[in-house]
């Protein structure tokens, strides 16, 4: 090599080009014209060419592994996978920054996230079981009925919901409770614990709505304590809920400076039955928010089919 | 990247890829765990794929990073292993004449082969044995298509060097 010609050390890149069919025309023809006349050069083709040749043999030779095993073991990984994952995407919104999530099985986080903007500060950066992947197109539907809703343009969200990241199965069974309040309702945790059969775990139920991994969604706003005041939403956002139940219609007031709900301004429901009273039906004003039902409309109630009590006639009584 | 299900990414393209593999890990069964990872970790990002991307060099890149990592994380695999002269002893013994049959030939390529530095020898691979473009080599070894080039004619270097002395089965010689 080091005894190389200076010419065939220059032309060398082009030889092996040449040989492997990768030079150009002139190229081409260039190491054509000087290996006819150079000897050393010509074998060095020659032999490039005899690579090649051997190298072609590469593309049929079996290179080791068992290609069938590897993709079914790869077929149970993806769909393990599968299962785990969840889209979501983050979207600016009048709440702050709020991010929506969801899996095959149905919408599976739609949490608040101010100022923050990447999934870091979400609590699916730290579940278990869960595969996050940022997406685009699916979600932004999601994100513009709950725009809808929360505008009061929409009373549903039809969502499938899938509670993976509920913290276990009592806090499962209190969201799907939780789920079916009705649009325009109020109820209590205590309510809810009765619901449930459990009557005395209503600060369990309240721990299981802390954790709402649903908000809006699962209804968590329409939950109040038994005294009727706010009590918390989502950490610090009273002012939040406030507004979720004023959108329904249902009003609050501020009792020395934490806000609840205005009972004597709602329609009365009774456990179990099936009309609605004035609050100031009988004795119902004095019982306890977790046999009740409250409506800060008719139409809401009637909406479920109640009918207005025959006793004292809601009906008649437009304004409240 | 469209609709299309990923199932039908892996029914065209886990076959070369796995080859892909098995040839830059020498035939292992890891080939079959990177494998593995390269399509897992292609599912995670195959939906922000743009439309009309070229999903076949696409994987080939996974492919070489995730191998990349794998050896990386290897570093100190035995050279000895991979030495011409170890290798071409498992060659087989050598034939009176020199010459070596056509699959003695392969082996022999393939000995030297595995013995080229990770990106000559990936760059090597996906030029010859999977055709890809030198911009696609290029985007999977994160160099120029230029670097690419470079690094598959250094490799045909060195096999050729390695090769030195051993008669090859003759293959036509005339320049086209």
């Amino acid at each position: 090599m080091t005894g190389k010609h200076p010419i065939c050390r220059d032309l060398e890149p082009d030889l092996v080009a040449a040989a492997i069919g990768e030079a150009g025309a002139a190229a081409a023809e260039r190491v054509g014209e000087h290996v006819r006349r150079c000897p050393p050069c010509r074998d060095e083709f020659t032999r490039y060419r005899q690579i090649e040749g051997v190298v072609e043999g590469l593309k049929s030779h079996p290179a080791g592994g068992d290609e069938a095993r590897s993709r079914r073991t790869l077929a149970c990984r993806l769909a393990d996978l599968e299962r785990r994952r969840v889209a979501y995407r983050i979207f600016p919104s009048p709440l702050g920054n709020l991010l929506i999530a969801r899996s095959a099985d149905g919408v599976t986080l739609v949490e608040y996230l101010g100022h923050a903007r990447t999934i870091a500060a979400s609590r699916l950066a730290r579940a278990k079981n869960v595969d996050p992947v940022e997406d685009g197109g699916e979600l932004e539907r999601l994100y513009r009925e709950l725009m809808e809703y929360l505008e009061g343009r929409r009373k549903r969200l039809d969502w499938p919901l899938d509670f993976r990241l509920a913290r276990g199965e009592f806090d499962r069974l209190v969201l799907s409770t939780a789920a079916h309040i009705p649009y325009g309702a109020v109820t209590s945790y205590a309510g809810v614990a009765r619901e449930l059969g459990r009557p005395s775990a209503a600060r369990a139920v309240a721990q299981a709505l802390r954790w709402n991994p649903l908000p809006i969604v699962v209804p968590c706003h329409r939950v109040v304590g038994s005294s009727g005041a706010l009590v918390g939403y989502a950490g610090s956002k009273l002012g939040l809920k406030e507004q979720l139940l004023s959108v329904e219609g249902v009003s609050t007031r501020r009792a020395q400076g934490d806000p609840e709900i205005a009972r004597e301004a709602m329609y009365h429901l009774m456990r179990g039955e099936t009309e609605y009273c004035l609050p100031t039906c009988g004795s119902i004003a004095r019982r306890s928010l977790a046999e009740l039902t409250l409506f800060g409309t008719r139409e809401h109630a009637e909406a479920l089919g109640l009918d207005p009590c025959t006793t004292c006639r809601p009906d008649l009584h437009p304004d409240l | 990247m469209g609709e299309a299900p990923f199932e039908g990414i892996v029914e065209a393209h886990h076959r070369e890829i796995h080859r892909y593999l098995g040839r830059l890990t020498r035939g292992s069964a890891i080939a079959d765990d990177l494998a593995q990872e390269t399509f897992l970790r292609a599912y995670r990002s195959w939906k922000a794929l743009p439309e009309g991307a070229n999903v076949r060099a696409w994987l080939f890149t996974i492919a070489t990073n995730v191998m990349r990592n794998h050896f990386r994380g290897e570093k100190r695999r035995t050279r000895a292993h991979d030495t011409v002269k170890a290798s071409t002893r498992e060659a087989g013994p050598d034939r009176p004449d020199g010459a070596a049959s056509a699959s003695e030939a392969l082996t022999l390529v393939e000995s030297v082969v595995a013995t080229l530095p990770l990106k000559q020898r990936s760059a090597f691979v996906l030029r010859k044995v999977h055709e890809l473009e030198y911009d696609a080599i290029g985007g999977a070894l994160g160099c120029s298509a230029d670097s690419a080039r470079a690094h598959v004619f250094q490799a045909l270097r060195k096999i050729r060097h390695g090769l030195d002395g051993r008669e090859l089965t003759a293959v036509p010689e005339v320049p086209r």
